[in-house]
């Protein structure tokens, strides 16, 4: 017995993305196959590590846990939509604190703090630690990251955890 | 990912109805996926057998929490992030809320569901002993009609459940009739996040003073199946705790429960530590009538932090206090209250110190507790009423202290003569930055220790 | 410049998600592949089938017989091949690969590969090597053995006050880069052979992919995509899929790419060696130590890979930071039926440290002494000997770090209160120490066999482009890189870039190992940059002492008039340093990092678990180069340290890791980990770049027996094995009170 590939349509950081796949085919692969978006990783496959979250109609969740289906008619963001000309606040903190080291596990984390702080945006730090306990990083041992959640929580203005708007209207 | 997704059928009715009248036409050929964090594990690890799969996760009659003043409905479709976010079922069911909080991670909480947990019958799953203690209901639906069925029945072996090959779980109900009423969570895990529970407990009790009332215990874990320990239980319903009720308890446990050794623990670890923690909750409920630490030792949490602000005005101070708790006696209170304090960063010592009135003064520069401000006054009852010569040299000294340091002066003022109070001032005056901190660090430490003292023992006195 | 923490080289692409790892790169008509494993332990393979419902003429299939040249994966033994012919000698031994265009297809056809086998009996721990009842390697199951032999040990024990034993040992353990192994192989007739990958050291790729192939090196290009984390894991690893992959290119006639999933890369990829430690310890009477008999043995799988160089440095390790009058180490690295161990940050020293700091503790109490103090009278002094007879050249102060570092944790004040305080509580808290040193470079006349070559050269506008084979894979390569050059030459720190790591463009500076990348490489770039300057002062476009616009328009008028300008850098041994290779004595490094670690825990005694408080990480590393990627090095290394110490536990069945998935493989997460503070005192090194010493595995070495020293202050009962789980203590606990008949 075998699927047949459907048409998704979603958005993806503000613009509609119209996608022929499998129901079953995980919104990672999707997003690095057919959408050519790679800044999502594939760290572990089993929603441990965090380096493929992004955010599913706002909520932060691990990508490769998501079926492409349940995703047709939903707003994705993901680490390539958080940068338009200049660096995002977030980013920018990550680069001047030390947060990233080898890189692999930042989109995640990147993705992760904006949500962090869209819901707590003068996070305590045992807010900081639990809004990233599902993202690992090998490298760090998160003191930098944490710093980089700190100083960009003082330096981010209320627009810049806003979610962009979209580009165009997407039927569901 | 070692699955093949073209070998896969996924679909989304959409309705409830469509749904159920799929899985009444061909029973168990459709397995339903919710949120995907279990049934997406093992498609990636290429374990997934089921190759026909209906997704529910957008029907919305299975989402949404309502209450009634007798009931809070549950949408079986509900994530963990929903449940948190409930107020009354945070208020209310505060095993369920720190189940919740407990289950996987943020991103893992977005979009795993009580029902899928529930469907999903490991026993090592966190929430589910929350809902055996809580003695929820589940409402079972088919084409066949609607039925409502009580937890505690649903599991009936290892991975088995009351649910038909027909049949959604829609609805968990909870009955609003726990206030008053004591609980305790406790996870046991390999780490603080991402752990699959090595144990985990959920009790809760309804006591006056040490005397039983009722009082449920349920673990996971420690079986095939998440565990009401009935045994236990009768062990202890009506009974006045003492220490051999307490091992009488602990022996009922011990036969009552039968984990294994596999990939996470063992055994023997298992029973010894659901062996501790009971007893650890037992003991904690053991009273010598209302007193304060006591009483203290089973507020919320929130305000716990907030009781104990008055005597050290950190909030960072009275959190960590509030999540050291239980306490046993005043000496481990004391004790820990001093490392924690030592342990806190320079802004939070600045914070404390803002809490007080300068001396000489009745106000402090920013808003306190009413039980604080009352402290202050007493402890500096001796300066402000010195004779004015003396004030005056104290409030020259604040001045240049200030002036100095940048924050008012702190002394542990209590039965010291103002003359003393000035000499320290005066000597203080000329301590460099970092000794100076430290210094009305320790201050600040003595007067913590004061108020701890006359907050546990009103009438003692200082 | 030097001294400031400019921003990562490499971060931008990094932090907006643009960074190209290997996975993120696909080639046109480029297929992928998948390895077939073996599922038993040892033996001989009798019959393999193609089963089922899998398109098999669609799929390029590879055996041992399709390797052109030598089937070996060259390294330094030459003991492994790249693909089992018919003797298996570990789970997951690679046998077949199979390629084909659907990704999807793969895993379903290596699991529709039905290989059947004459099973053998296998060895599966170190005790089962020794014994020698199977033979599994060689004649006796001994990869390599070492032993250093300092002063007169034999006539220590009769003057001894106290003769202290005990044994400590150490699990295997993941390095779990979130980055799984990848790697991209292209073959052509014309040009050769081509690889891109997740990797360390693309020379040890590239000289294993010429005794593979039989190709002639300027047929085999190897390139580094970004890596996402390696500590050690793709030193030699990438050598192996990297042949596997163009093997399966050279066959397909297609560009061929392999990742591992996650669960493949835990089971069949490098780990930490496991060790055994025997300590036999002379004192006198005044708590000096007069001598000892180390033991140190590692387990180094099925065959030799590194374990000669891991048993090297482990060995060398094993002393410590303490004067030894006497001391006789006897190492070996023995074979089980394993996934053969590698490469881990740190190589051997943090298990022998983990003994030795574990063991003086424990001498500490018995002869009566409180651990600081017993180690303050042991540490050693500039002008006094290691254990291989290497002076002590450095001001070291040691007893002075000691100092700063129980005054930073606060040590004596809390090991009082908690002293009180333990005896009527359920949460029980101690603090301990680890003393230790961590030699940088590679060892002895390592890095004179390296021969290490580094490159610099300038474009006309002044642009300067650094030219080395190390490697970027977090801990800051590119920026320290870029950094020295900058000040050497005057220039802005954007002036300067890395050339790409490709082996047809950059010479070989050696591998991305050993904490030798600042220290020795940085020493290199420099000379180099001084060596392009001085071209251009001899070509006298250039005074003495020009800033940078000069710099700048003279490599213009250079580049136009005259030719290519660069320079170059050859290592150069720092004087005075001998190494015996054969009495294993001498100058083992040219320099150590040295550290004081304190960590504080609490047991809690009815979860029997331990969790860590605070931590403090002292440590001399000479000049601080990048004062956050140095700190991050740190704060990075302590974080595996306790994971290596109370939470990295592999469950082993026949050789095969059981739990391969980050589900239960537990490392900390950002909830687990307590503040890490991280110090840094700075004694200038004469032969390092400003000054700069190796720092990269140092903070590997103290975790672990720092945190177990302080469960033995907090519970009184002696632990010497990690990981060190909550399972371990209850267990401990519960013999020890059947031994004085209290209920547990």
């Amino acid at each position: 017995m075998s699927a047949s590939r459907q048409q998704i349509r979603f958005t993806v950081n503000g613009r509609e993305a119209v996608v022929s796949a499998y129901p079953m085919a995980r919104l990672l692969d999707v997003l690095r196959n057919d959408l050519a978006l790679t800044g999502t990783k594939e760290g572990c496959g089993e929603g441990e590590c965090g380096s493929c979250s992004v955010l599913l109609d706002g909520e932060l969740v691990n990508s490769c846990l998501v079926p492409v289906l349940q995703v047709h008619g939903a707003d994705v963001q993901t680490v390539e939509g958080f940068a338009s000309e200049a660096l995002h606040p977030v980013q920018k903190a990550f680069l001047e604190c030390g947060g990233a080291q080898c890189g692999i596990c930042t989109p995640g984390m990147i993705v992760a703090t904006v949500n962090l702080l869209r819901n707590h945006p003068k996070p305590t730090m045992e807010q900081i630690r639990e809004g990233l306990n599902g993202n690992l990083c090998r490298c760090t041992g998160y003191t930098r990251i944490f710093e980089a959640v700190r100083s960009a929580a003082e330096q981010v203005p209320a627009e810049a955890l806003e979610r962009p708007t979209r580009a165009k209207e997407s039927s569901r | 990912m070692r699955s093949n997704p073209s070998s896969y059928e996924l679909i989304a009715p959409g309705t409830l109805d469509a749904v159920l009248g799929l899985m009444a036409k061909e029973p168990g050929a459709w397995t339903p996926v919710a949120g995907g964090t279990e049934v997406m594990v093992q498609f990636g690890a290429g374990k997934l057998m089921p190759t026909r799969l209906i997704s529910i996760r957008d029907i919305a009659e299975l989402r949404g929490i309502t209450e009634t003043a007798e009931e809070l409905h549950i949408g079986a479709g509900c994530s963990y992030a929903d449940l948190r976010r409930h107020t009354t079922l945070s208020a209310e069911f505060p095993l369920l809320n720190t189940a919740a909080s407990w289950t996987g991670s943020i991103a893992n909480q977005n979009r795993g569901t009580l029902g899928g947990n529930i469907v999903n019958a490991s026993p090592a799953a966190d929430s589910l002993p929350a809902l055996l203690v809580y003695e929820a209901d589940l409402v079972l639906v088919s084409t066949r009609g609607v039925r409502r069925v009580r937890y505690v029945d649903f599991h009936t072996a290892y991975k088995k459940t009351l649910l038909a090959p027909d049949e959604l779980i829609r609805t968990i109900i909870l009955t609003r009739r726990y206030a008053g009423w004591i609980s305790s969570a406790r996870k046991v895990g390999p780490r603080n996040a991402q752990a699959i529970a090595k144990l985990c407990m959920a009790a809760l009790v309804q006591t006056t003073g040490s005397q039983v009332h009722e009082i449920r215990i349920a673990f996971g874990s420690m079986a095939p199946v998440p565990l009401r320990l009935s045994n236990t239980e009768s062990v202890l319903n009506n009974v006045t705790l003492n220490e051999e009720v307490i091992r009488a308890a602990r022996r009922a446990l011990e036969s009552e429960v039968s984990p294994i050794d596999d990939i996470r623990s063992t055994r023997a670890y298992r029973v010894a530590v659901a062996g501790n923690l009971l007893e650890e909750f037992l003991r904690s409920l053991m009273t010598n009538g209302d007193d304060t630490l006591a009483r203290w030792n089973r507020f919320p949490e929130e305000d716990a932090a907030k009781e104990i602000l008055s005597c050290c005005g950190s909030t960072v101070w009275a959190r960590a206090m509030a999540a050291a708790r239980p306490f046993k006696d005043a000496t481990g209170l004391s004790i820990r209250a001093s490392e924690i304090w030592r342990g806190l960063s320079a802004d939070e010592w600045l914070e404390a110190f803002r809490s007080h009135p300068r001396i000489g003064q009745r106000h402090a520069e920013r808003e306190t507790t009413t039980t604080s401000t009352k402290w202050s006054a007493g402890e500096q009852s001796n300066v402000t009423g010195s004779d004015d010569k003396v004030k005056r040299a104290i409030a020259e000294g604040n001045r240049q202290y200030e002036e100095r340091f940048d924050r008012i002066f702190i002394v542990c003022a209590t039965g010291k003569e103002p003359a003393e109070i000035l000499k320290n001032l005066e000597h203080r005056l000329a301590n460099d930055k970092i000794t100076e901190l430290q210094e009305s660090a320790t201050h600040q430490e003595e007067i913590m220790q004061l108020r701890l003292r006359k907050w546990l023992a009103p009438e003692g006195g200082a | 410049m030097v001294g400031v923490s400019v921003p990562r080289k490499e971060g931008a692409p990094k932090v907006t998600g643009t960074a190209q790892y290997v996975d993120d790169l696909s080639f046109e008509g480029m297929i992928y592949g998948a390895t077939v494993r073996s599922t038993i332990a040892r033996g001989r393979i009798t019959k393999i089938e193609f089963d089922g419902n899998i398109p098999w003429d669609e799929f390029v299939i590879v055996t041992a017989k399709d390797v052109p040249g030598k089937n070996v994966v060259s390294l330094i033994t030459d003991d492994q091949p790249i693909l089992a012919e018919t003797q298996i000698n570990h789970p997951e031994e690679p046998i077949l690969l199979l390629a084909h265009k659907d990704r999807h297809l793969l895993p379903l056809a290596v699991a529709a590969v039905k290989i059947e086998y004459d099973e053998l009996p296998s060895v599966h721990s170190i005790e089962d090597s020794e014994r020698c009842q199977e033979v599994v390697w060689g004649t006796d199951n001994i990869f390599k053995t070492y032993t250093i032999d300092k002063g007169n040990v034999d006539e220590v024990w009769k003057d001894a006050a106290w003769i202290v034993e005990g044994e400590y040992t150490t699990g295997a353990q993941e390095q779990l880069y979130i980055e799984n192994n990848g790697v991209i192989a292209q073959w052509s007739e014309q040009d050769g052979v081509t690889v891109w990958g997740s990797m360390q050291c693309p020379f040890y790729v590239h000289k294993a992919l010429i005794a593979l192939t039989g190709l002639p090196a300027e047929k085999v290009r190897v390139l580094q995509t970004e890596t996402g984390g390696a500590f050690g894991g793709k030193e030699d690893y990438p050598s192996i899929i990297a042949g596997h992959a163009v093997l399966l290119a050279k066959k397909a006639g297609v560009p061929v790419k392999i990742v591992y999933d996650r669960m493949e890369d835990m089971a069949a990829t490098t780990k930490r060696h496991p060790s055994r430690t025997r300590h036999r310890t002379a004192v006198d009477k005044d708590g000096r130590l007069l001598g000892a008999e180390i033991e140190f043995v590692i387990d180094g799988g099925a065959y030799a890979t590194l374990s000669p160089v891991v048993l090297s440095r482990g060995t060398i390790h094993a002393g410590g930071p303490y004067y030894w009058p006497s001391i006789r180490v006897r190492s070996k690295a023995v074979a089980t039926n394993t996934p053969p161990h590698g490469a881990f940050r740190g190589f051997g020293a943090p298990q022998s440290l983990f003994a030795l700091e574990r063991h003086m503790d424990y001498v500490a109490r018995t002869i009566g002494l409180a651990p600081d103090e017993f180690r303050r009278r042991n540490l050693l002094r500039p002008g006094q000997t290691t254990a291989t007879a290497q002076e002590i050249r450095e001001p070291i102060d040691m007893q002075h770090l000691l100092d700063r570092a129980l005054e930073l944790s606060d040590y004596h004040a809390k090991t009082a209160l908690f002293a009180k305080t333990n005896a009527n509580s359920s949460k029980k808290k101690g603090l301990g120490i680890a003393a230790f040193l961590h030699g940088a470079g590679f060892t002895g006349s390592g890095e004179r066999y390296l021969n290490a070559l580094v490159g610099v050269e300038a474009n006309e506008r002044g642009d300067v482009r650094v030219l080395v084979s190390s490697t970027e894979f977090g801990q800051g390569t590119n920026t320290i890189l870029c950094q020295i050059a900058a000040e050497t030459l005057g220039l802005e720190y954007d002036d300067i870039s890395m050339a790409p790591i490709d082996t047809h463009v950059v010479p070989n500076s050696g591998p991305t190992v050993a904490s030798r990348t600042a220290m020795i490489i940085g020493k290199l770039v420099q000379t180099a940059a001084i060596e392009m300057r001085q071209k251009l002062v001899d070509a006298g476009l250039l005074g003495e002492d020009t800033g940078r616009e000069a710099f700048r328009a003279a490599c213009g008028e250079y580049t136009q008039t005259i030719g290519r300008l660069n320079g170059c850098g050859r290592y150069q041994a720092p004087p005075n340093v001998y190494w015996d290779d054969a009495k294993y004595m001498g100058e083992a490094y040219p320099a150590f990092g040295w550290a004081v670690y304190v960590a504080e825990v609490t047991v809690d005694m009815t979860t029997y678990s331990v969790t860590v408080d605070d931590f403090v990480a002292l440590q001399e590393v000479g000049r601080v180069l990048h004062p956050v990627l140095a700190a991050g090095q740190i704060e990075g290394g302590v974080a595996q340290g306790i994971g290596y110490a109370l939470y990295e536990n592999i469950v082993w069945n026949k050789g095969r890791m059981l739990n391969n998935q980050m589900t239960n493989y537990i490392m900390p997460t950002s909830q687990d980990l307590p503040p890490i503070r991280v110090y840094f005192e700075e004694v200038p090194y004469a032969y390092g770049p400003y000054g700069a010493k190796g720092i990269g595995e140092l903070p590997m070495d103290g975790p672990a027996p720092a945190i177990l020293n302080a469960v033995v202050a907090a519970t009184g009962m002696e632990f010497r094995s990690i990981p060190l789980l909550p399972e371990d203590i209850f267990t401990a606990l519960a013999v020890s009170h059947k031994e004085h008949g209290v209920a547990v």
